[in-house]
């Protein structure tokens, strides 16, 4: 076990040992605007939802080559770039000779008009940064798709689309290919460490296993302790709530929870997968999901968080929850002493309650692979429909013969305390025709079975009216 | 001059060097301020137990009411607004304790140390309470041509009803912030993110029982205002002044997002009734509205906002009969506050409503309905307050509009579209702007500048006006660069500051530039003149018999010549030394006031604006029926600037405000519940467009060939009119709700149309039909 945490900065290895200045709970963000060298980076919110905070992170991919992601820095905790490299705003532009010379997305956000107040700027280049780093000739799809996570209150969004489309034609070349092999080097240096970071002082303890047993045995002597992985919940607490976290458990080194696979049957996931790469993993195979995932958060939560940690908060939301319920998927939860697999409808007990033991971590879920002749379609009602929480989300699965329903699931969130299947409307409609008659029928059985609340997304009335439409929606695309 | 160069600060925004308030240098000495605020709507304050919060290491101050040394009152417009909460407090956000500590976790702690203990009180938190508890914040105000109430009574037609638009919170990226840093004695320096430094400077003064040049106040730049740091930065300016008058420490307030947004006042909500008469045709004989506007609790704007509002109900039409009630409710919220617009909207939608109603009644086209009802050339151009409509663009641009976004054959595909499809229906709209442009407080029509140039040549202009994002300062550079004859890299325009400039007004009402760009002139136009004399002297010199003329003199391209010797030149930087041993001033103050307006706000006539910016718009919507989604396709927008002085960022302000009109129209919804607690108080439930909300296909054109005689270099403002472009959008969606119902029915609407709003809508039509 060590004490010192390294990752890569402004072509260093920055090595940071906690302090009264840092614990390990302070973020990336205000650890780098707690100098005078990169208060380029800003805060706009504190929660992930703006992205003023947005650096790119670049790490060594299974072949030790670099992939580079833009993160929300505000909900990232410094341990969590441990054995990365951090890449800010104030790295992009190059002085050479005097001469400033500007990063190909800098000079088009420039020509193309792409800031007016400039708060969110450094933001929005960063994100244009991580794309131009990773796909060449980019479609406008994707562009939405990775600036989603970048409010602009200024430009209306379309001169910043211009410019990514004019900066990222050059393969992703630029200064940082120059240095890369120095970077590989260096983060190399810092994983000769094998030893796992723990942090222990009188008012925090913070633990960073490396592997699954070493995580299996800190879960079973430390029960209390909070566990994140992407963090893009847990954060909050401290961003937005000031809560004092005084023990915690971070996975997100644990490379044993990042793996995928499966036999014929099943697809396996393991927990430690971001969103991110769960939704490019599942785009043929697990439509629905893939679906969940393109509404889910922005490119920068999503490159966080985590398909454990979306499991384990087991919100009345979920986004995941519902998709996997009508997949039919199973948890699986480890332990010292074995594993157990748990099926998604037993999952989840009540309000962010779960059959999880304090032993035990979620170490992945096997979802059946997807029948040709079952139909699997997500839906998500929110105010607005990137990168918000669902007012109400459902998931339906539907096996025909012929016209008539063989089998139907339809799990619903943010319609009860818990995400919920509709198991009374499942019923009526098993051995009926799948006619609109038989559907609107069953939408009045989904309006009896739950009573939804009134909050700041929206009425109790429109979270029943949506949540019945959403199984004419599905009908009438699969009528 | 009149070309698109980038934003003066574009490099340094996008290399992340450009300076915010929060990112300033400071020594290790600086405290972290924080307001600790009312939990209740109105309450009276039973006690507040601060020792413990004293008492915690780190805490260096903390301040009550009691310990204000000038006066506890901050109203900028009627004193009715304390700086402190002292007995009573009247909206939840408002501020009753000051902290200053080493950290702002320190500060935090403090906080959850500090005990008020309340007595509840009752609270007014919307409109409808409002009116019927009678609790206004002034007498109502009025505007009236003809005779409306007889004329509604003889019209073929009367419609009646209301409508409803919601609050708007500014959500600039950068939230309130000010650093305050101790002089000598008395002095201040703060650093403030404000749009209205001297009133600011003013504020801090007064609180502090200071005269106001022991204070200065400095702006470089605002991530973002809208508004919504017109009066609502004070606040924070005055916080912080405190906590750096009691500690003598520098100290800094930047408000966390969640606080901003419960703190801070936003766009004010409306009702408005109206009655509105009209003959077969659509042609509109006469109108009456009643507008009520939410204040909340204390006067700050709403009266000059209530104007704004009530002068252009009109929106685009000239209405021969008109009675515009107009009153301004008082409740238990923060107070309400400028938003671009500044009540202009909130008057329109009443307007566009009445003309979107006549439209769906009569079964005719709206856009036609609409441009039947524009004000005319030469004849039909009085406003309901007495204004000419002049230079009226309205019919030229609905002629281009129409054909550019091939109008009628869209309407023919929508409505061929929403005969084939039961779940999905499309909606188009055509809607106008005209906005007046001028402070409708007509002394605030006044600008002051000061241009110095020093002896290398290099120019620093000063003016009175802010940067937020808008391209002022750009602007302003282009104005001084090319009255000067010279390439902006002579010029640097400064952060603005009141020892430079005073008694400035606020940079709004979308005037900066016709403003601050006629004070720089005016500057320049006095040293030009001086320089001119100085060196038709030196020019002279050698050609004893045939002398230069100072009128001769001209300033271009680098260079100062004579125009009847064009042989006799100097480089612009080599005569600045000359000017000098000449012992003439390279110093120069210029100042400037709108001619020709004037504007009874008692009888409600007069000529409150210096001109009218137009713009039109046409937006295409598909809305899904089931989840009440949806989708802007294609939006055209044709809008006014005049002679463009930089094409690029007005393009960017008319697709930035037209972006944030929708917000407010769709997705923008702002609750509270019923204890006065904001819910919408975070990005996690307040939604702003993101980049996938902006038009599928969007076309931004601006007006060309439309010189406007009455602003600096032929140009019009932007800045707020294109937010009101968005009602093509809000009455598009309506629209395709509006086809559920075959467009038989008129449904139920209202601002934002949220989810919703519109599925609820549609559930009522599907309801009636069935």
């Amino acid at each position: 076990m060590h004490q010192i945490l390294s990752f890569v900065l402004d072509g260093k290895i920055q090595n940071i040992t906690f302090s009264e200045h840092f614990s390990p709970t302070t973020t990336v963000l205000n650890y780098l605007r707690s100098g005078n060298e990169h208060r380029g980076v800003k805060e706009g919110c504190a929660e992930g939802d703006c992205g003023a905070c947005t650096v790119v992170i670049a790490e060594l991919d299974v072949n030790n080559k670099l992939s580079y992601q833009a993160w929300d820095s505000c909900l990232v905790f410094l341990p969590m770039i441990h054995g990365k490299q951090l890449i800010t705003i104030e790295n992009l532009k190059q002085v050479k000779d005097g001469q400033s010379i500007l990063h190909p997305v800098q000079e088009t956000m420039v020509s193309c008009n792409g800031s007016q107040c400039g708060y969110c700027t450094p933001g929005i280049v960063m994100s244009l940064f991580s794309l131009y780093k990773s796909e060449d000739k980019p479609s406008t799809l994707r562009i939405e798709d990775v600036l989603t996570g970048n409010l602009c209150r200024c430009t209306g969004y379309k001169p910043i689309l211009e410019a990514a489309a004019k900066a990222c034609v050059h393969g992703g070349k630029d200064q940082f290919n120059n240095e890369e092999a120095e970077i590989i080097s260096m983060l190399l240096e810092i994983r000769k460490n094998t030893e796992s970071l723990s942090v222990e002082n009188k008012t925090q303890k913070y633990h960073q296993p490396l592997s699954k047993a070493e995580a299996l045995k800190l879960r079973k002597q430390k029960p209390g302790a909070v566990l994140i992985s992407g963090a893009t919940d847990i954060a909050l607490r401290v961003t937005k709530k000031h809560e004092h976290l005084s023990d915690v458990i971070d996975l997100s080194h644990v490379q044993e929870f990042k793996k995928s696979g499966g036999d014929v049957n099943t697809i396996y996931l393991g927990a430690g997968l971001s969103l991110e790469a769960v939704k490019t993993l599942v785009k043929q195979t697990l439509p629905a999901l893939y679906e969940t995932l393109v509404v889910f958060g922005s490119k920068q939560i999503r490159s966080l968080a985590t398909l454990g940690g979306n499991l384990g908060s087991a919100s009345p939301i979920g986004d995941t929850l519902p998709t996997l319920m009508a997949y039919d998927a199973s948890v699986i939860l480890e332990s010292e002493e074995g594993v157990r697999e748990i099926n998604m409808n037993r999952f989840v007990l009540g309000y962010r309650k779960t059959e999880l033991r304090s032993d035990e971590l979620i170490t992945g879920v096997h979802i059946p692979k997807h029948e040709p002749d079952k139909i699997v379609k997500f839906y998500k009602v929110s105010k607005r429909k990137d990168l918000d929480i669902s007012t109400v989300s459902a998931c339906f699965s539907l096996k025909l013969q012929g016209s008539t329903v063989k089998e139907i699931r339809m799990a619903y969130g943010g319609m009860a305390a818990v995400t919920k299947r509709v198991e009374t409307a499942e019923n009526f409609l098993t051995g009926k025709t799948w006619s609109r008659e038989m559907v609107e029928q069953a939408m009045d059985l989904i309006g009896k079975e739950f009573t939804p609340i009134s909050d700041a997304r929206s009425g109790a009335a429109f979270r029943s009216m949506a949540a019945k439409n959403l199984l004419l929606k599905f009908w009438s695309e699969t009528k | 001059m009149n070309k698109s160069i980038p934003h003066d600060s574009a490099i340094k925004h996008v290399s992340g060097e450009s300076v915010y308030i929060d990112d300033m240098q400071t020594d290790s000495r600086l405290l972290f301020g924080r307001a600790v605020y009312s939990s209740m709507a109105h309450a009276k304050i039973l006690s507040i137990d601060i020792a413990k919060a004293k008492a915690l290491p780190g805490v260096h101050a903390v301040l009550l009411a009691a310990d204000i040394p000038g006066a506890n009152q901050m109203g900028p417009v009627v004193h009715d607004e304390p700086c402190l909460a002292e007995k009573e407090v009247i909206c939840v956000g408002q501020a009753i304790v000051l902290i200053a500590a080493e950290t702002p976790e320190i500060a935090y702690e403090a906080e959850k140390l500090i005990k008020i203990e309340y007595e509840a009180l009752d609270s007014i938190l919307d409109i409808r309470t409002a009116i019927e508890k009678d609790s206004f914040l002034a007498p109502p105000r009025q505007m009236k041509r003809g005779d409306a109430e007889t004329e509604l009574k003889k019209a073929k037609h009367l419609l009646k009803g209301e409508v409803e638009t919601g609050a708007q919170e500014h959500w600039y990226l950068e939230t309130q912030s000010c650093l305050c840093i101790p002089g000598e004695e008395n002095e201040i320096t703060a650093y403030s993110s404000t749009q209205h430094p001297s009133e600011t400077q003013a504020i801090i003064a007064e609180v502090l029982g200071l005269p106001k040049n022991e204070i200065v106040v400095e702006v470089r730049r605002m991530g973002g205002a809208f508004g919504g740091k017109e009066t609502q930065a004070n606040w924070i300016a005055a916080w912080t002044a405190l906590l750096c008058q009691a500690t003598k420490r520098p100290v800094k307030i930047r408000l966390f997002r969640d606080d901003d947004q419960i703190m801070t006042g936003k766009r004010h909500p409306y009702l408005i009734r109206f009655e509105a008469g009209f003959d077969e045709e659509g042609k509109i004989s006469a109108v009456k509205f009643e507008q009520f506007a939410d204040g909340g609790c204390v006067t700050d704007l709403s009266m000059a906002i209530l104007e704004r509002a009530m002068l252009h109900a009109d929106s685009s039409y000239y209405i021969p009969h008109m009675l515009v009630i107009g009153r301004a409710c008082k409740t238990n919220l923060p107070s309400n506050t400028a938003f671009r617009g500044f009540g202009g909207p909130q008057g329109m939608a009443g307007m566009e409503t009445i003309l979107d109603r006549i439209a769906r009644f009569l079964k005719k086209d709206s856009a036609e309905v609409r441009r039947i009802n524009f004000y005319g050339m030469g004849e039909n151009n009085i406003t309901h307050y007495g204004q000419e409509v002049e230079l009226n663009r309205l019919p030229l641009m609905y002629e281009q509009i129409i054909q550019s976004s091939d109008y009628f054959k869209r309407r023919k595909q929508v409505d061929e579209f929403n005969s084939k499809n039961e779940f999905y229906k499309k909606g188009l709209a055509l809607t106008p702007v005209k906005f007046g442009i001028s402070f409708t407080t007509s002394f605030l029509n006044q600008a002051g500048a000061l241009v110095n140039i020093y002896k290398d040549g290099s120019v620093l202009v000063n003016h009175g006006g802010t940067e937020m994002g808008q391209g002022l300062n750009t602007k302003i550079l282009q104005i001084a660069a090319a009255e000067l004859g010279v390439s902006t890299q002579f010029l640097k325009v400064n952060a603005t500051n009141t020892s430079k400039v005073p008694n400035t007004s606020a940079t709004a009402a979308s005037a900066g530039t016709d403003l601050n760009g006629m004070a720089v002139k005016n500057a320049i136009d006095i040293l030009k003149t001086r320089i001119a004399g100085v060196i038709a002297e030196e020019f002279s010199k050698k050609h004893p018999n045939d002398k230069s003329l100072a009128n001769d003199i001209q300033f271009a391209n680098d260079m100062i010549t004579d125009t009847k010797h064009p042989d006799r030149n100097i480089a612009f930087a080599e005569a600045m030394p000359l000017v000098h041993l000449n012992q003439v001033s390279l110093s120069a103050a210029g100042f400037y006031r709108t001619p020709d307006i004037g504007w009874d706000k008692a009888t409600g006539w007069g000529k409150p604006f210096n001109y009218f910016a137009f713009g039109m718009c046409v937006s295409e919507v598909l809305v899904d029926t089931l989840t009440g989604f949806h989708k802007n396709l294609r939006t055209d927008i044709l809008h006014d600037v005049g002679d463009s002085i930089n094409p690029g960022l007005d393009i960017g302000q008319v697709e930035g405000g037209y972006i944030q009109g929708v917000g407010w129209c769709t997705t923008e919804e702002v609750k509270w519940n019923d204890k006065g607690h904001l819910l919408n108080h975070s990005p996690d439930t307040y939604k702003i467009p993101s980049v996938q909300d902006i038009p599928a296909d969007f076309r931004t054109a601006l007006l060309q060939s439309a010189p406007n005689p009455n602003a600096i270099r032929k140009s019009k403002a932007v800045a707020e009119p294109p937010l009101m472009l968005a009602f093509a959008t809000w009455l598009a969606i309506k629209d395709a709700v509006s086809a559920v119902g075959n467009h038989e029915t008129e449904p139920e609407f209202r601002l934002p149309a949220t989810n919703e709003v519109i599925l609820t809508s549609i559930e009522h039509l599907r309801n009636e039909i069935r």
